[in-house]
């Protein structure tokens, strides 16, 4: 996976600010998306670009367990979301709809890449590539459910019995 | 070695274990409201499944519900679709629904236990964070997200990573337990351990200071878990839970055989090892205000605000944080929290809407009258809390004193409704969140406990409810 980054250098960004709750009523996932981190960042939806990827700080994704917070950012176009902790039911949300990837990363990737840098994300190295600064940063690996999960393209697609 | 009282229920439910990776366990209750269940069931239809077990699935609206006349027509067309859509779902799977004229009807975390539904040692999920109120009654509950409500819809489980057991003592008395309540203690918790301090652990609140409590106020404390970043909340449950339980609707026939079970079954044991530990002393503690925009970021009534460099303790995100809550909430470092005034109060939500919280605040402004420069609300936790506050003759106390008495629901705890603060209005809230744009766009939510809400609502601003007369 290959995207540029926008960056929010903090901790907490809650799942109010990335789908507030007026709009956990729309069902067409285009429209929510036009919503999406409308609490933190009103020129996300203007900026937001198909591949990119969301870098952020501790607990990412707390508070309400609304899908929609994933769903949102999964319909703007993002990829994955590099944050140093994730809130566990964001975490699972993201991975059991196949929304995007929830993936931790270490203090170095969060101090190193700067808004609009592009990388790469290698899942099966646990490598992240910073192209513009040309540097490299290891991602923790997913636990084997999760990786499978996530390869078998969602909880509903995941078979135990064929794995 | 001895096991922890969340291990216990753990391990009974398992169905397939995985070591080091999630385990697939068994859903005792499935909790469904309208918010979060509409795409679960349309997943159960496009592949031809059933609800798997329709006699565990209860069902009722809560989050978008109108507070005001219910005999009404929903004027918000996107609601009264949601509204409806469940309605369609519960009927075409067979699943009780408590819809919005059902006298049963309220928040899915009040209703649950007030219906006998909770039960100790059990599992319980439902798509909604606070779902970790029901561990009030030492059951393991947890809040899910679609995937996993559709998962549960068709299969009775899920695949959940075994969260490690974090042991939080609250040791000691509260000098005046009308004024420092069961909210005080559990936001000094969050305060202390912060908004992530729980994070992929299941708390169990142990010691005197929470047997003390009774169940209403157990329940405050278990469902704030999810904003310390808890998986779940509970507390092994004793006689307090036995009678509270006892008699209920859907309490089962062979209760005192299971009494005696859960007596036996349901504690940690003396030799159990968590993976960690905090201890919170309340002898002396205050009532507590949040001023920033999440619920660590809380003082005694009796401090100030806080500078971001005090409050950061050296951390530059911490500090960031602060000062955007700081801009976002237009106060200043250094303001007296008493000297805070307030727009709106709203006393209502999961945390804070249950009979025991009305009759508290109603202490409070009993024969007085809401500052003229403050608009108040009561939304009760459910339709039965409404009713037995009404025989009671608290809604008169509240009306007379020029608060708004609503219908039961979620209301202006999240916003979804049109209860909802104007940009720029701050609120004295009995919720849990204080997240930016939580209550409406652009408006500043300060978390309190009933009697602190209900003390600002008629002084119009924060004020130390230790100084009035409570009894």
């Amino acid at each position: 996976m290959k995207g540029n980054v926008i960056k929010y250098t903090q901790d907490n960004v809650d799942t109010d600010v990335i789908i507030p709750g007026q709009y956990l009523k729309i069902h067409d996932y285009a429209e929510l998306a036009t919503h999406a981190m409308e609490g933190l960042d009103p020129d996300f939806h203007s900026k937001v670009k198909e591949g990119d990827f969301i870098l952020s700080g501790k607990n990412f994704g707390c508070g309400s367990s609304r899908e929609h917070a994933p769903i949102a950012l999964s319909h703007s176009g993002i990829k994955a979301v590099l944050a140093l902790s994730f809130a566990r039911i964001f975490y699972r949300n993201s991975v059991d709809g196949a929304f995007l990837l929830p993936i931790e990363i270490e203090q170095n990737a969060y101090d190193g890449i700067s808004e609009g840098d592009e990388i790469t994300i290698n899942v099966s190295l646990n490598e992240i590539k910073n192209i513009t600064k040309n540097q490299t940063y290891k991602m923790k690996p997913f636990s084997e459910i999760i990786g499978k999960i996530i390869t078998a393209g969602g909880l509903f697609k995941y078979n135990p019995d064929q794995n | 070695m001895g096991k922890t009282l969340f291990e216990k229920i753990w391990e009974s439910h398992i169905v397939v274990e995985k070591q080091n990776d999630p385990s697939l366990i068994y859903i005792d209750r499935h909790l469904v409201h309208e918010v979060t269940s509409p795409q679960a069931f349309e997943g159960l239809r496009m592949n031809n499944r059933k609800v798997r077990r329709p006699d565990l699935t209860i069902a009722t609206m809560d989050h978008n519900v109108p507070t005001t006349d219910r005999s009404l027509p929903i004027l918000d067309q996107t609601s009264s679709v949601q509204i409806q859509t469940l309605e369609k779902n519960c009927k075409e799977f067979g699943i009780k629904l408590f819809d919005i004229n059902s006298p049963n009807q309220g928040i899915v975390h009040v209703i649950g236990p007030q219906l006998g539904i909770t039960l100790p040692g059990t599992t319980i999920v439902c798509g909604d964070s606070h779902t970790s109120t029901h561990g009030a009654f030492g059951a393991l509950a947890l809040g899910i997200g679609t995937s996993d409500v559709e998962h549960v819809l068709a299969s009775q489980t899920i695949w959940l990573e075994k969260p490690k057991p974090f042991e939080i003592r609250v040791e000691g008395k509260r000098k005046n337990p009308h004024a420092v309540t069961a909210k005080d203690i559990i936001l000094s918790i969050i305060k202390n351990i912060g908004t992530g301090g729980g994070t992929g652990t299941v708390v169990e609140y142990r010691g005197d200071g929470i047997t003390d409590l009774s169940m209403e106020q157990r329940m405050t404390i278990c469902n704030m878990s999810i904003e310390a970043g808890a998986r779940a909340g509970l507390i092994a449950p004793d006689e307090k839970t036995f009678d509270y339980l006892r008699g209920r609707k859907y309490t089962p026939k062979n209760y005192e055989s299971l009494v005696d079970f859960w007596k036996d079954h349901l504690k940690t044991d003396s030799d159990a090892k968590f993976e960690k530990q905090f201890t919170l002393h309340i002898d002396d503690i205050a009532p507590q205000v949040s001023w920033g925009t999440n619920p660590g970021m809380t003082s005694d009534v009796t401090e100030s605000i806080p500078s971001p460099d005090e409050f950061s303790k050296g951390d530059s995100n911490q500090k960031k944080g602060a000062e955007k809550a700081l801009d976002y909430m237009a106060l200043k470092p250094g303001t007296a929290i008493e000297d805070i005034k307030i727009d709106r109060v709203f006393i209502g939500s999961c945390t804070n809407a249950r009979l025991e919280d009305l009759i508290e605040a109603s202490k409070v402004i009993k024969g007085q009258k809401i500052s003229p420069n403050v608009q108040a609300m009561v939304v009760p936790g459910s339709h039965m809390v409404k009713k037995q506050a009404e025989e009671m003759g608290l809604d008169k106390i509240f009306i007379n004193a020029n608060f708004e008495w609503r219908e039961a629901g979620c209301s202006m705890c999240l916003g979804m409704n049109p209860d909802i603060l104007s940009p720029g209005e701050r609120c004295a809230s009995t919720s849990n969140r204080n997240f930016e744009g939580r209550q409406g766009t652009g408006g500043r939510t300060h978390l309190v406990s009933p009697v602190m809400a209900a003390a600002a609502a008629i002084k119009g601003h924060f004020v130390d409810v230790r100084k009035m007369d409570l009894s």
